[in-house]
């Protein structure tokens, strides 16, 4: 939208380069309409989209749908951060964003156990390849996401154990594995203190970081495959059986 | 996190303003900092205000550390007999690790020599305040927390408006150029970083409303209170030296 606007006030005129809004100390381009910068104009937007999302929140009853609107909200909050268009703001998105992940999913998981909406599945998956492919497939994607290392890595060996886990039933890991991956992220956070305070020892802290994260991704991504929660016989389960036989 | 956007309009040269030992930085209650921690161009420091703050707040951290959680005793109506509600030891654990938490974000929050880290940690006091109503698993309480985190998630819309508009308009975060005279923030976007502080540090009122300042959640409610009222007096801080 800002773009047709900027187009169609390029074609129109250059005049009045002078006349700026007032919240426009920081330059962003050329482009001016009525005499406003691109930033005034982007946050005239912005707050004609706060109104119409308060109003909306504040005429919503359901709860869900609350909390859906909340979200939208932290978009807005995400799009005046934004507007101003520097490396700066694209560093304060990123924070701002995992701000609001991390309070959407604790209200999404208080809503849940509020509203008793848990259930546990009736019946799992039960394929052949279940049984016979987890390991050489773990074990592939393990060694493959070392050699790549960082996140990358992390994530490409963390879905091979993801696998393996959801095959193989090993739910009493999940302990053990939230442990590993508090030390990973603490050796991250070390690393990050070392860049800062030591830069001297770069190296070290880059390894330090590299590893901390390669282990702390793989292992939060191959808990999601422990939260199964099957007992180890390829997803079938002893109690009930799985509904198909 | 300051930028390098402002070079040319932010007064003192920053050899003055950062990393220097000597210069301390001068704010509008209490004067003077007594106290630098720089990370990078990030630079955290403690004003003898700030300083009882921080105190006040180290002092509550540890008193959730140590303290044992609140039993509660019901007397039976009638006669001589009373019976203990057990808190359940993943509750006890859950609670106790929010708690230290919110503490070490007021923490946090109190020594951010940076108008945007400030605002995270506010953020993050929400989160930790949510955390601590909602270990609770009963329908009123998690009703109540659900309230509380609706208005905690619509309140990061101003306080980050707020430091993107302080941002815009001084071309500057930190809060070392930003309490000189010459850089000028908008009164709305004061406004805005104040009413986002209040809805962040809303959670006593729902506490007070879901009834569980003592048996449920004490001595961990405490905190809740205790990281609000901070996180209020460091806002007026700022706002004021700004």
């Amino acid at each position: 939208m800002m773009t047709g606007i900027a187009f169609a006030a390029a074609s129109a005129a250059t005049a009045a380069e002078t006349a700026v809004g007032s919240l426009t100390s920081v330059t962003f381009g050329e482009i001016e309409l009525f005499g406003l910068s691109n930033f005034t104009i982007g946050l005239i937007g912005a707050i004609i989209c706060i109104f119409i999302s308060f109003y909306a929140l504040m005429r919503e009853k359901d709860d869900l749908h609350r909390l859906l609107l909340t979200d939208l909200i932290e978009v807005i909050a995400l799009i005046a951060i934004a507007l101003l268009g520097t490396d700066l703001a694209e560093a304060l998105i990123l924070p701002g964003l995992v701000v609001g992940v991390a309070e959407l999913t604790a209200m999404s998981e208080i809503y849940i156990v509020k509203e008793k909406l848990v259930r546990e599945p009736e019946s799992y998956l039960d394929i052949e390849i279940m049984h016979t492919a987890p390991a050489i497939i773990a074990v592939g994607m393990l060694i493959y996401g070392i050699i790549l290392s960082g996140f990358t890595g992390g994530a490409v060996a963390g879905l091979g154990m993801l696998f393996y886990f959801a095959c193989k039933g090993t739910e009493e890991k999940t302990g053990i594995l939230e442990k590993i991956s508090g030390y990973a992220w603490v050796m991250w956070v070390v690393a990050f203190i070392v860049f800062m305070t030591l830069p001297a020892y770069w190296f070290f802290a880059l390894m330090l970081a590299g590893t901390g994260i390669l282990a702390k991704v793989a292992i939060k991504i191959s808990i999601l495959g422990t939260m199964r929660k099957n007992d180890g016989n390829g997803g079938r389960r002893e109690i009930g059986g799985d509904g198909n036989d | 996190m300051t930028d390098t956007v402002c070079a040319e309009m932010c007064v003192p040269p920053t050899d003055m303003l950062y990393g220097s030992p000597y210069e301390f930085l001068e704010t509008g209650i209490e004067g003077r900092a007594l106290f630098n921690l720089p990370f990078g161009d990030i630079v955290n420091f403690l004003t003898p205000y700030t300083a009882v703050l921080f105190i006040f707040a180290l002092t509550f951290t540890i008193i959730a550390l140590i303290s044992k959680p609140e039993r509660q005793v019901d007397t039976v109506f009638g006669g001589d007999a009373y019976y203990t509600k057990d808190i359940p030891k993943d509750t006890l654990k859950f609670q106790r690790f929010m708690a230290i938490a919110c503490g070490l974000a007021t923490m946090g929050g109190i020594m951010a020599g940076d108008v945007f880290n400030f605002t995270l940690f506010t953020a993050f006091i929400g989160i930790t305040n949510l955390g601590i109503v909602a270990a609770v698993k009963n329908k009123h309480i998690l009703d109540n927390a659900f309230e509380y985190g609706l208005l905690a998630m619509v309140g990061t819309l101003p306080l980050f408006v707020g430091a993107a508009l302080v941002l815009a308009t001084t071309g500057t975060l930190s809060m070392w150029v930003l309490f000189n005279s010459a850089a000028a923030v908008p009164l709305f976007a004061k406004l805005l970083l104040v009413i986002g502080v209040i809805a962040e540090g809303m959670a006593p009122v729902f506490v007070a409303k879901a009834e569980i300042t003592r048996a449920p959640g004490a001595p961990y409610i405490l905190m809740v209170h205790v990281s609000s009222l901070l996180i209020f007096l460091r806002v007026i801080e700022i706002v004021i030296s700004m």
